[in-house]
């Protein structure tokens, strides 16, 4: 039911995308309580970390803002768009901030302030996201199947392939 | 199809935060409460037959006061949500928590001294209360016809609802009169249309919606949904006719067919969960499982009782098992997911970011209510076999032990919700 549309579709597999980044970032900061030495194995998972952030929540996000969420406004879910707007705001410059500090780090490795601030941001990063990508899927992967029709559908899935991927 | 409708226009039909957290509130007291009248009463457990007493006053304020008020609560505030429609006004919804308080209180005074007018005016204000709740959510439910898997369970809810409420008035009103020549086989009538039909069947809806949200999986299959609610309505009816009429077979053949209603829940919510794409379970998750399992074991004590096992040890067995095991530990393990998931929903309306969960929730408080409620489980459960009023004291003690810690979780959570609030 969710995935009825193509835009709902490619949406959802951003989400797992970055459920999955999450999941390992959360990972990470839960195996170590001091900086961890970085290797060239965890660089490397850190500039996928810093990669996958920037590609599925800042275009993730620019996207929905741009052209998804105007279309639910002109047919009147204000509320649902108001509500992941707001959360984009809060979310957005932490996971830059996360990216920004993974990929610092792939280079020069962690000191004790900059886990402490990978660390803390990461952790409510992951809290926050998580619970924004969980209203995501239960609620606007369904309005959109609810409220799109196939050339709007059609129209916004080829927009995100030119945009995003 | 009900999961991923649920959040769709979510901002526009929750209800102001202040309804279903008074009945949050409300079951959170009356938690602490129940369990501290069982610690008075807990040496007549072993044996329990029924009547009065502080046994059955500590039953209703769990059963009334934590389980009923929890769904009161979950549904007035997720049923418009999830069927997108309304449910009713919400001075409607006020109204049957200003009526249901007073009522289980009242209630649970009469019950324990035998003071039958205080009984008889608690159970007329608790019927006035329920009735209006199930008044507003069939009306709700009359509206919607794409959400079977939510919607088949809470209608035979509501019809198992309507037929307590009946036994309910007939035995208080019996205990003045006295016109019932069975008695007994009403009482168990009614406690097991409360147990498996008015609160079972709504945790059987209520986690069509909740499990797949929390855990990010697929929604719950319709056709499964329906099978569910079909093959337990049934059950009931068997089981309630059997008993009515002290017709065994008929009482072994319903837990038979119950057992099967289970079995094809558990493969259901086997299949969410397998579907999950958070992979980490959250630590409500052990609550849910245990009541999932004890529900199992409820259901093979009231198989053993219909085959002529010896009642004494028995029937307070099952009626453990069903309430403090499968209920109370699904109802605590949803409230502590509940409780901050619409705090943090609601924080930040004047613009500030909204509330972590992690920051509301005291994980500690819960461990120590999950440990305490664990062992007062199992306490209880040695003390009945074992015929051990001592031992039955000491598990009430514990379970008081944990609802206090449930207590303290949920001043945090309402101390840190407002404070966040303020500084917003």
């Amino acid at each position: 039911m969710l995935l009825q549309s193509q835009i709902g579709s490619l949406l959802h597999q951003d989400h797992m995308t970055t459920i999955e980044t999450l999941q390992g970032l959360e990972e990470l900061l839960g195996s170590h309580r001091k900086p961890p030495a970085v290797d060239a194995a965890l660089a490397e998972r850190l500039g996928a970390l810093a990669a996958t952030l920037r590609a599925e929540v800042e275009s993730h996000f620019a996207f929905e803002e741009g052209h998804l969420f105007p279309m639910f406004v002109s047919k009147g879910e204000t509320g649902i768009v108001m509500m992941l707007t707001h959360e984009h705001r809060s979310i957005l410059p932490m996971a830059v901030r996360v990216a920004e500090l993974a990929q610092a780090a792939a280079a020069q490795g962690f000191d004790e302030q900059s886990w402490r601030d990978f660390r803390d941001t990461g952790v409510e990063l992951v809290e926050r996201e998580i619970f924004h990508i969980q209203k995501e899927e239960m609620g606007l992967l369904a309005a959109i199947s609810a409220l799109l029709d196939d050339a709007e559908d059609a129209a916004l899935a080829a927009t995100y392939k030119a945009t995003v991927k | 199809m009900f999961a991923g409708a649920f959040m769709m226009g979510a901002k526009d039909r929750l209800l102001p935060p202040v309804i279903p957290f008074r009945f949050f509130a409300s079951a959170v007291l009356f938690h602490v409460a129940g369990w501290a009248v069982l610690a008075w009463g807990a040496q007549d457990v072993p044996g329990f037959q029924g009547g009065g007493g502080a046994v059955v006053a500590a039953l209703h304020l769990v059963t009334l006061g934590v389980l009923a008020m929890t769904a009161m609560g979950a549904a007035y505030q997720m049923l418009p949500v999830a069927t997108r429609r309304q449910l009713g006004p919400a001075w409607a919804c006020s109204l049957s928590w200003w009526l249901f308080n007073p009522g289980i209180v009242a209630l649970g005074l009469g019950l324990g001294t035998g003071w039958s007018l205080v009984l008889e005016v608690g159970a007329g204000l608790c019927v006035a209360a329920l009735a209006l709740f199930g008044l507003l959510v069939a009306r709700n439910l009359a509206r919607v016809d794409d959400l079977p898997a939510v919607t088949w369970p809470a209608w035979v809810a509501m019809a198992s609802l309507a037929a307590v409420l009946v036994l309910a008035v007939v035995l208080v009103v019996d205990m003045d009169v006295g016109l019932l020549t069975d008695r007994p086989a009403l009482a168990a009538t009614h406690a097991l249309l409360a147990g498996y039909g008015f609160m079972g069947m709504l945790v059987v809806g209520f986690s069509a919606v909740l499990v797949p949200m929390f855990v990010l999986s697929k929604p719950v299959d319709d056709a499964q949904g329906k099978k569910v609610a079909a093959v337990a309505a049934l059950a009931l009816l068997v089981a309630v006719s059997g008993t009515l009429g002290r017709v065994f077979w008929l009482q072994a053949l319903g837990c038979v067919l119950g057992l099967g209603a289970v079995g094809l829940y558990v493969v259901m919510q086997r299949r969410v969960l397998a579907s999950r794409m958070r992979k980490k379970l959250e630590p409500f998750f052990r609550l849910l499982k245990a009541g999932w399992a004890l529900q199992v074991l409820s259901l093979a004590a009231a198989l053993a009782l219909a085959l002529g096992a010896p009642a004494d040890r028995l029937a307070p067995l099952w009626g453990w098992l069903l309430v403090f095991g499968w209920l109370l530990s699904f109802a605590t393990g949803i409230l502590q997911r509940i409780m901050p998931f619409l705090a943090s929903m609601h924080s930040g309306a004047k613009g500030g970011k909204p509330v972590l969960l992690s920051h509301l929730t005291h994980q500690r408080l819960l461990d120590l209510h999950a440990a305490a409620h664990g062992a007062a489980l199992a306490l209880m459960m040695a003390a009945i076999v074992l015929d051990q009023p001592l031992l039955a004291r000491l598990a009430a003690v514990s379970g008081l032990a944990g609802a206090l810690a449930f207590g303290g979780f949920a001043a945090v959570l309402m101390t840190r919700y407002r404070a966040h609030e303020r500084s917003s």
